[in-house]
């Protein structure tokens, strides 16, 4: 909402700075958020005297004008207007001057002349529309006299930030209460001088009003006009209407739209003369009906939206636009001035369905004061008889089928002081109600009842007054206090919820060398297609912002692959991303109907060390997204898991089951894979992608049914014996593992691989030319310990023969 | 026996003193001391001796021994020394060559923003609650004292999804609500961060994702300056304690009274210009918003079922990334999603 300072002052004496205005609404709760100078890009416009006008020697239609701006030196100015003439005040931009339109005025030369400034147009100064010539200005103004001066022209527009509350703000008078209540200044409403002509004829007679629903309109008033002139409005409401950045756009119009910032209450103008019958019906559209509002679109309506009807047809969109067929033109005479309440959900709903938000239907949403209409109507009516010669007729067209009901509520001081952590006293709180135009019974010092005025719809409780006494004394100046409040000490288990295992995963992901990406839940339908997503129980969005963003991810990896896409064009080679999110599944059996799953999604492409030197260069693999996801396991007390090939995917090749087993036997947490080549390719990925998938929400339930426990040190030195296997390539070293294990030899501690050889024979070219399979060595470590005593070397032997003699037996392998 | 002993003991000094590597050293050590070395033959002839000179040609070759021993531990340290002192004055070792790097993780700057807030709330007693974030009107709007139609639906630019009635929370308000139906009658207070959306064009400025931290304590008697005083300790701990804090009327639905809570611009120190220029961050305001609160409106208390007659309650929302951006100068709102490894890498 803008604000002209200077309108402002006619309703209320502030004499103080702007500044000084901007922060005392803004602590009252009406956020100045800008001080503008509506006119800043005329600013340095001036008046000038053309003293002189000779026709240009080598133009027919340019002039050669000698203009006074009020200097030592008067300027010579080249003119192509038809108006101009010697004796003029016209405007006048100097040499270094910049135009609203950007164009800065340099001298020139026009024809062989020179050309030292510009006289200028109504239009190039944006002042209206008018360039059939230049602005030909008052012959009281004084040559060099700032042209914003000598118009008067605002300079002082607060914009103010109006909360959806604060209807009654929505006005030049609304901000007046305020600043009178901020200051403790005199409120002055205009004067009223409407002069009404019997002869012209008696609205109430000349109008017959019917209102369908009282709830949906609770009061329709009409004044009838004849005999106006339509017409350019008077310049200081041109100019007042400008400041605000509204359009002026005839006399009859402006009218409206100034009463509409003044005073706060929409009003449309008919023209009689258009209107079948004498007749305003306020009813419902019918489903399908349609009206064509005056900006000329055809509007399809609904039978829950309102329209004003003539005796034939709908006339007007009510409280939102006037219709085509009805509305003010240059050829009107005859107005008739609609002056109405509408109710505000009806106006909310129409405006929004046909996206056509109006002031006049931004008001009515809110909700307008009832009372004050009637005020609204009559200055309007005075205002455009002053500026279009219109005789306005006796009396008004009334139906109020629903009067303003005033409203009464309690109010209990010790509740206000309890709720604002202060001691407001009585007499504050009383001054402060009757300020804002309540009324107040006090009769019971514990409960007064207080009567909210009609302009302040949302003082509906008694909460909402105690929010003005705080507002009014000072939210600032209420003390700040650490509190006391208490509170069970039943406090949710950090670590025992989902919020403190997520917190703990992303230690771990921080911890293992990962960046934490957080990207958008929503992705395009074209990105889970890409990935071969079933398209069952997607979640869509009814109105995304766009098509790439239209579906809620249903797996984490979308986001993480727009990630490398991102990365890869800033050059970013070497990634190591994780992000803990959720995913979204239809799912009927939830409130939401959808089923909101957290993974952690592990992403690894490029160099696996993100500098070269001191690191051997080398490429992301299988075994880096692996490791990661076994130390996690191994983390969260899971084990290391058991990792199984699935043969199918839908965007990943090669893709491994990761299970962990239980006592209700292997859970599937999560998968690891490849991003397969042609997939990873839409995402301008070089190098392999590898990805893994886990389900959060699923380790954590694993997790808490795991402890950690503690265990003895080892007390007695270990013995270490290694075995080196030549296997086929194709054995995995998961069976070695485990057929080591089988033979059970005794003592033995833990098992690992240690090292994995596969001799050139290994590249397959070579292996098929021989005619054998291609083979590797494996090289696991078993480490043998006795609990309570040292091993002697003799009985490791026997153990260790056992199982270089079983290997064999179990595995195609040699030792 | 005893001359032979002291020569053997001048001769060995003698050489140790010319000794000048390890390896010479190690030679010199088995020369004298090793099990074939001078002195251990030496010492074989000690049985042979007449019974009366043993014990002084025994104390002596002791000594002899001890002597060498503690000669040989000074010489391998003083080499030592000087080993290492040749190896880094000829550069053996370039101490200026780039070290090799552990992997660094990083939490994403929002991950880091809310863990300082969670510290701040944590340490006045806020326990932390998550809910969902897809909801429903109901619980996005209605309970919050938001009808439908009613103006106040303008502050929040929705997703819906294409099942009717369903949407992506606009904000973590709707988690007041789960957080009263889970204390309900007791009193409590939490902080509920997380998620949330809103339909709006993505700019420096603005964003359709972002996350929102909801407070929220319910209890008797709690008052408006209970909820100033832990604002302002918020405000202080996390932006500084030079900071001035200003709460500001203003409305939301589901509070009453409402305030918007400001702090005195960082950039501009509260003075509206930088070096003549409007300040950019605060718009020559001076100020600049952090978060909004307000006290616990009786029909949101009502729509969950305690008195709002009896108890009274504070709640509070505040923009992660709005914090973060104040806090470390991000000038543009998109990079928090664009997770460029860049930008994720500058904060730790």
């Amino acid at each position: 909402m803008l604000i002209s300072l200077q309108w402002l002052r006619e309703f209320v004496p502030f004499t103080g700075t702007v500044q000084e205005l901007a922060e005392r609404l803004t602590m009252q709760g009406l956020e100045v958020e800008a001080i503008i100078d509506p006119f800043a890009s005329i600013a340095k416009i001036v008046v000038g005297h053309v003293a002189e006008r000779t026709p240009h020697p080598e133009s027919d239609h340019l002039s050669v004008c000698t203009v006074d701006v009020g200097g030592p030196e008067a300027l010579q100015i080249v003119c192509g207007a038809p108006n101009v003439a010697a004796g003029q005040n016209v405007p006048v931009a100097l040499i270094g001057t910049s135009m609203p339109g950007g164009m800065e005025i340099k001298k020139a030369k026009l024809r062989g002349v020179v050309s030292t400034g510009m006289i200028c147009s109504e239009r190039e100064l944006g002042l209206s529309e008018e360039h059939d010539g230049i602005m030909v200005l008052p012959a009281s103004l004084r040559p060099g006299q700032l042209l914003t001066e000598a118009l008067g022209l605002e300079r002082e527009v607060l914009e103010v930030g109006i909360t959806p509350n604060r209807a009654d703000c929505l006005s030049v008078l609304g901000i007046a209460r305020e600043t009178a209540l901020g200051f403790g200044l005199p409120l002055t409403m205009p004067a009223l001088n409407l002069k009404e002509d019997p002869a012209a004829g008696n609205a109430a007679q000349a109008v017959r009003l019917e209102i369908a629903d009282g709830e949906l309109c609770p009061v329709y008033r009409a004044r009838v006009l004849t005999g106006a002139r339509i017409g350019k409005s008077p310049d200081w409401m041109r100019y007042r209407l400008l400041a605000i950045g509204q359009r002026p756009i005839s006399n009859i119009v402006d009218v409206t739209n100034y009463i509409l910032m003044e005073l706060g209450q929409p009003l449309h103008s008919f023209d009689r003369a258009l209107l079948k019958g004498d007749v305003i019906r306020v009813a419902p559209a019918s489903d399908g009906q349609t009206i064509t509002t005056l900006d000329g679109q055809e509007r399809k309506l609904l039978g829950s939206d309102l329209l004003i009807w003539d005796a034939e047809r709908p006339v007007a969109l009510a409280g939102v636009m006037g219709g085509a067929n009805s509305s003010i033109t240059d050829a009107s005479t005859e107005v008739l001035l609609e002056c109405a309440i509408f109710r505000p959900g009806t106006i909310r709903k129409t405006a929004r369905r046909l996206a056509l938000p109006s002031e006049s239907s931004y008001r009515f949403e809110r909700g307008v004061d009832q009372v004050g209409s009637v005020f609204a109507l009559e200055r309007a009516a005075q205002l455009m008889a002053e500026v279009s010669g219109a005789k306005v007729m006796a009396g008004v067209a009334t139906a109020e089928p629903k009067p303003w009901a005033p409203r009464e509520h309690i109010f209990r001081l010790e509740r206000c002081n309890a709720l604002l952590g202060i001691s407001l006293t009585a007499e504050f709180c009383r001054s402060t109600l009757t300020g804002l135009g309540c009324s107040v019974d006090d009769s019971d010092a514990a409960c007064w009842r207080v009567g909210s005025p009609p302009h302040r719809l949302d003082l509906e409780r008694e909460v909402d007054l105690f929010e003005e006494c705080g507002r009014v004394h000072g939210l600032d100046r209420i003390p700040a206090v650490l509190p006391k409040i208490s509170k069970s000490l039943d406090s949710v288990q950090m670590s025992d919820t989902e919020f403190g295992f997520i917190q703990a995963l992303k230690a771990w992901g921080v911890g293992s060398g990962l960046r934490e990406a957080v990207n958008y839940s929503f992705v395009g339908t074209e990105d889970l297609d890409r990935l071969n997503l079933p398209v069952e129980g997607r979640i869509k969005i009814a109105n995304p912002l766009s098509e790439d963003q239209n579906v809620l991810r249903t797996e984490i990896a979308p986001g993480l692959l727009n990630n490398v896409r991102h990365n890869l064009a800033q050059g970013n080679a070497s990634l190591r991303l994780f992000e803990v999110a959720k995913a979204f599944v239809e799912d009927a059996a939830s409130d939401t109907g959808a089923r909101e799953n957290s993974r952690l999604g592990v992403l690894v492409h490029g160099a696996r060390h993100s500098q070269e030197w001191p690191w051997e260069q080398s490429e992301a693999d299988y075994l880096d997204v692996k490791g990661l996801v076994e130390n996690l396991l191994a983390h969260l007390r899971l084990g290391a898991g058991s990792y199984v090939l699935e043969p199918e995917h839908p965007y990943l090749a090669p893709c491994v089951r990761v299970e962990v087993a239980t006592k209700a036997g292997p859970k599937l947490v999560g998968r690891i894979g490849r991003v397969e080549p042609k997939i990873a390719d839409a995402y301008h990925a070089r190098k392999e992608v590898w990805l893994a998938d886990l389900d959060v929400d699923l380790l954590r339930a694993l997790s808490r049914a795991t402890k950690p426990s503690f265990k003895s040190l080892p007390k007695f030195p270990p013995v270490r014996r290694d075995v080196t296997v030549i296997c086929p390539a194709t054995l995995h070293a998961e069976a070695v593992e485990a057929a080591i294990r089988e033979l059970k030899p005794k003592n033995l501690e833990s098992l690992a691989l240690v090292a994995v050889y596969a001799p050139e024979a290994a590249s397959e070219d070579k292996a098929a030319s021989d005619g054998k399979a291609a083979e590797r060595n494996l090289t696991f470590r078993l480490t043998y310990r006795h609990a309570e005593r040292t091993l002697v070397d003799k009985e490791v032997d026997k153990e260790h023969g056992k199982v270089l003699a079983g290997l064999p037996q179990k595995l195609p392998v040699r030792i | 026996m005893l001359a032979e002993l002291r020569s053997l003991q001048n001769t060995a000094l003698q050489e140790l003193a010319g000794v000048e590597s390890p390896e010479a050293l190690e030679t010199w050590r088995q020369s004298f001391l090793g099990k074939k070395g001078q002195l251990t033959t030496l010492l074989r002839g000690l049985g042979a001796l007449p019974a009366e000179q043993r014990p002084e040609a025994g104390r002596m070759a002791n000594e002899t021994k001890q002597a060498l021993e503690a000669a040989y531990a000074e010489r391998e340290e003083a080499l030592r020394g000087q080993m290492a002192e040749r190896d880094l004055t000829a550069s053996a070792l370039d101490v200026r060559l780039p070290g090799r790097p552990p992997a660094l993780g990083h939490l994403h700057i929002s991950t880091q923003t809310l863990r300082e807030i969670y510290a701040i709330f944590g340490s006045m007693g806020f326990d932390i609650l998550t809910s969902s974030e897809v909801e429903d009107d109901v619980t996005n709007f209605q309970m919050l004292n938001i009808p439908p139609d009613h103006p106040a639906r303008d502050m929040w630019s929705t997703f819906y999804l294409t099942r009717p009635g369903l949407l992506l929370r606009t904000h973590t308000s709707p988690g007041q609500i789960h957080a009263m139906h889970k204390y309900h009658p007791e009193p409590f207070r939490v902080i509920l961060p997380g998620k949330c959306y809103r339909y709006e064009q993505v700019t420096t400025r603005s964003e359709e994702q972002f996350h929102q931290v909801e407070g929220m304590a319910v209890g008797r008697n709690i008052t408006m300056a209970d909820l100033k005083g832990v604002l302002a300790h918020f405000a202080h701990r996390m932006f500084g304690s030079e900071r001035a804090v200003r709460f500001r009327p203003s409305y939301f639905p589901f509070t009453e009274p409402s305030a918007e809570v400001d702090i005195s611009c960082m950039l501009c120190g509260g003075e509206g210009h930088v070096a003549g220029e409007p300040c950019r961050v605060c718009k020559k305001t001076g100020w600049v918003e952090i978060l909004g609160c307000g006290m616990v409106d009786p029909n949101v208390f009502r729509a969950v079922g305690y008195d709002p007659e009896a108890y009274t309650g504070f709640a509070f929302g505040l923009g992660v990334e709005r914090v973060a951006m104040l806090k470390y100068g991000i000038g543009d709102l998109r990079m928090f999603f664009e997770n460029d490894v860049r930008f994720l890498e500058q904060f730790s």
